[in-house]
């Protein structure tokens, strides 16, 4: 079984891969300091199972998870804890597996054997997972997992299957709905329409185009997303604050 | 030994009788009773000239009890509280009694003053029962207010003892791993870092209201972040400049330690490039200056809490020691988090 490491604390990562070498039928793959490293690695080599920290700057364990459960062949987590576990703990426990620090390398094999059991249904219950407000938005891309920072972000437009998150250089096709996303990201982002967000961050201007319509125009990206009549003058308001 | 002080939780609930508020809060309480007496005498005519009378006696009987109390408070201070009330209400009534009988004898004439024979014994059994009732009633008073202080100091230093500063939990369990680490790579630092836990962990479970040496507070401040280090590599930086500050001075124990908890926690452990955590320290006119200065959290970082709850803890325990005289002060300044810690320079005197 091919098992990822991911932990920001170096002594934490050597013990962790020390006690899965220890365990028949288990190698470490890849050891990762940040949750970025990780799902990188976990594209390039494939492990079965990652054990995540739960706590990491940057993008901690929970985000992490999210996005892994996109990969096309999203590997089992467990994710490994010192103390808080609150935000774990509203899971099933058969659903999400957590290690307690300093790990029992007993834990850590039942774990592992469990992981592979219940992989399937995991994927699923990783999506659902409530965490605080990512740092990436995550989508799979011709078999590859696509990451781009929340700041890059211009605007999100709900089309019929999927949410296109618009950055310079690109779109990626999100899964949640539009509103799911607004009640995470709605400090960062300001409904322009029935199905469009934009990042104020990056508006340019208000401007009326050919149709007749308004539309805001963003920096870097072709698309201006049209303004609806009816949050015209509370889109102008909060836009010429900038 | 003996006759020492006694310790503050059993101090006597009787009051100091020698004491001038004592007597004072005797001569009123004896003048409240003396009105109530005259009020109840039934002709309005005879109000006044029964409150005298009435005072005087009453008078007369306390300042003689308190006396007496005072002569002989410190052996009633030795007996227990049950003994002591029975001891002071036979007093009291007997003091009563004899005096009521002196009055009749002195007082065996005039307006008021009842005559001696049956008259005289009626006024006799009066004044016994006013006298005991009021006294039995009187020592309730003090017993119960001598509880209610005594729930008053328990409650204030329950207070002391629950501020104490506790290590986060988060960083147990972060060091323990730690140490299963290092046991395997390098057991001598793994011996280190147990040694160093322990210390920590000794002074978080010791006395909250014992003071530390400010020399003994930064050794233990730094091992904490000793530990620290470890655990976040190069992440993790310090700068030290503490050779200015006396060694002797005296603070509160764990007082600058969670300022750097709260360093880390905040300003190192969200990043993951860390940054730099100094320590600075000076003395300006008398008073000592601690400086914790530790990066800004990287924006959109999670807020890990607890920052303000340390804080508040500090400051409580700054001012049960220091009154008002010490402080702590922070926030962001010059694009880092500062904390300063104010205290005026105190030793212990040999």
């Amino acid at each position: 079984m091919k098992v990822l490491v991911v932990d920001d604390e170096p002594l934490a990562r050597a013990r962790l891969a020390a006690l899965v070498a220890e365990i028949g039928g288990a190698t470490v793959v890849g050891e990762a300091a940040n949750g970025l490293q990780a799902l990188e690695m976990a594209q390039a080599s494939g492990p079965e199972v990652v054990l995540l920290d739960v706590r990491m700057p940057g993008m901690d364990g929970v985000e992490t998870a999210r996005h892994l459960a996109r990969l096309p062949c999203p590997p089992a987590v467990v994710f490994t804890t010192a103390y808080e576990v609150h935000a774990l703990s509203a899971f099933e426990v058969r659903a999400i597996d957590y290690l307690l620090k300093p790990i029992r390398r007993e834990r850590l094999a039942e774990a592992l054997l469990r992981a592979r059991q219940l992989a399937p249904h995991r994927a699923e219950a990783l999506t659902a997972l409530p965490g605080g407000v990512r740092t990436h938005v995550s989508a799979t891309q011709q078999g590859r997992l696509r990451l781009v920072p929340v700041t890059e972000v211009r605007y999100l437009v709900a089309g019929q299957k999927y949410v296109a998150a618009g950055f310079p250089g690109g779109e990626l096709l999100l899964e949640e709905s539009l509103r799911q996303l607004e009640a995470e990201l709605g400090a960062r982002f300001l409904r322009v329409h029935r199905n469009a967000l934009v990042a104020p961050a990056h508006a340019e201007a208000v401007e009326r185009g050919d149709d007749g319509l308004y539309h805001v125009r963003l920096r870097g990206v072709g698309l201006a997303p049209a303004v609806s009549r009816r949050l015209l003058a509370g889109v102008r308001e909060r836009l010429r604050g900038r | 030994m003996g006759a020492s002080a006694p310790r503050s939780q059993d101090t006597p609930f009787l009051p100091d009788f020698c004491d001038i508020r004592a007597v004072f809060a005797v001569v009123l309480t004896g003048e409240l009773l003396a009105l109530v007496l005259a009020l109840m005498s039934v002709p309005a005519l005879e109000f006044w000239p029964v409150l005298g009378s009435t005072s005087l006696f009453v008078q007369w009987v306390g300042l003689s009890a308190a006396a007496l109390l005072c002569a002989g408070g410190r052996h009633l201070a030795r007996l227990p509280p049950a003994a002591a009330s029975f001891a002071v209400l036979g007093l009291v009534v007997g003091l009563t009694a004899v005096l009521s009988l002196v009055a009749v004898w002195l007082f065996d004439e005039g307006p008021q003053a009842p005559r001696l024979g049956g008259e005289a014994w009626a006024f006799l059994a009066r004044n016994v029962a006013v006298g005991g009732l009021v006294g039995a009633v009187t020592l309730r008073y003090l017993f119960v207010q001598h509880q209610w202080r005594l729930n008053l100091a328990r409650e204030a230093s329950a207070r002391v003892q629950a501020l104490q500063s506790r290590i986060r939990p988060h960083f147990l369990f972060n060091s323990m791993n730690t140490i299963a680490s290092l046991t395997r790579t390098d057991p001598a630092l793994a011996e280190r870092v147990v040694e160093d836990l322990a210390e920590l962990f000794r002074v978080s479970l010791g006395d909250a209201r014992a003071p530390a040496t400010l020399e003994r507070e930064l050794e233990v401040s730094r091992r904490y972040l000793e530990i620290e280090a470890l655990r976040l590599g190069d992440r993790l930086q310090t700068r030290w400049e503490v050779a200015s500050l006396p060694g002797g001075a005296l603070l509160p124990a764990l007082t600058v330690q969670p300022l750097l908890e709260n360093a880390v926690s905040h300003g190192i452990e969200p990043s993951p490039t860390g940054g730099l955590v100094s320590i600075t320290g000076r003395v300006v006119e008398g008073v000592l200056e601690v400086r914790v200065e530790n990066p800004l959290p990287p924006p959109g970082a999670p807020d890990r809490g607890g920052n303000r709850v340390a804080q508040d803890n500090v400051r409580q325990r700054l001012e049960a020691f220091f009154g008002g005289a010490a402080g702590l002060e922070a926030g962001p300044g010059g694009g880092r988090y500062v904390a300063t810690l104010r205290f005026p320079w105190r030793e212990r005197t040999p």
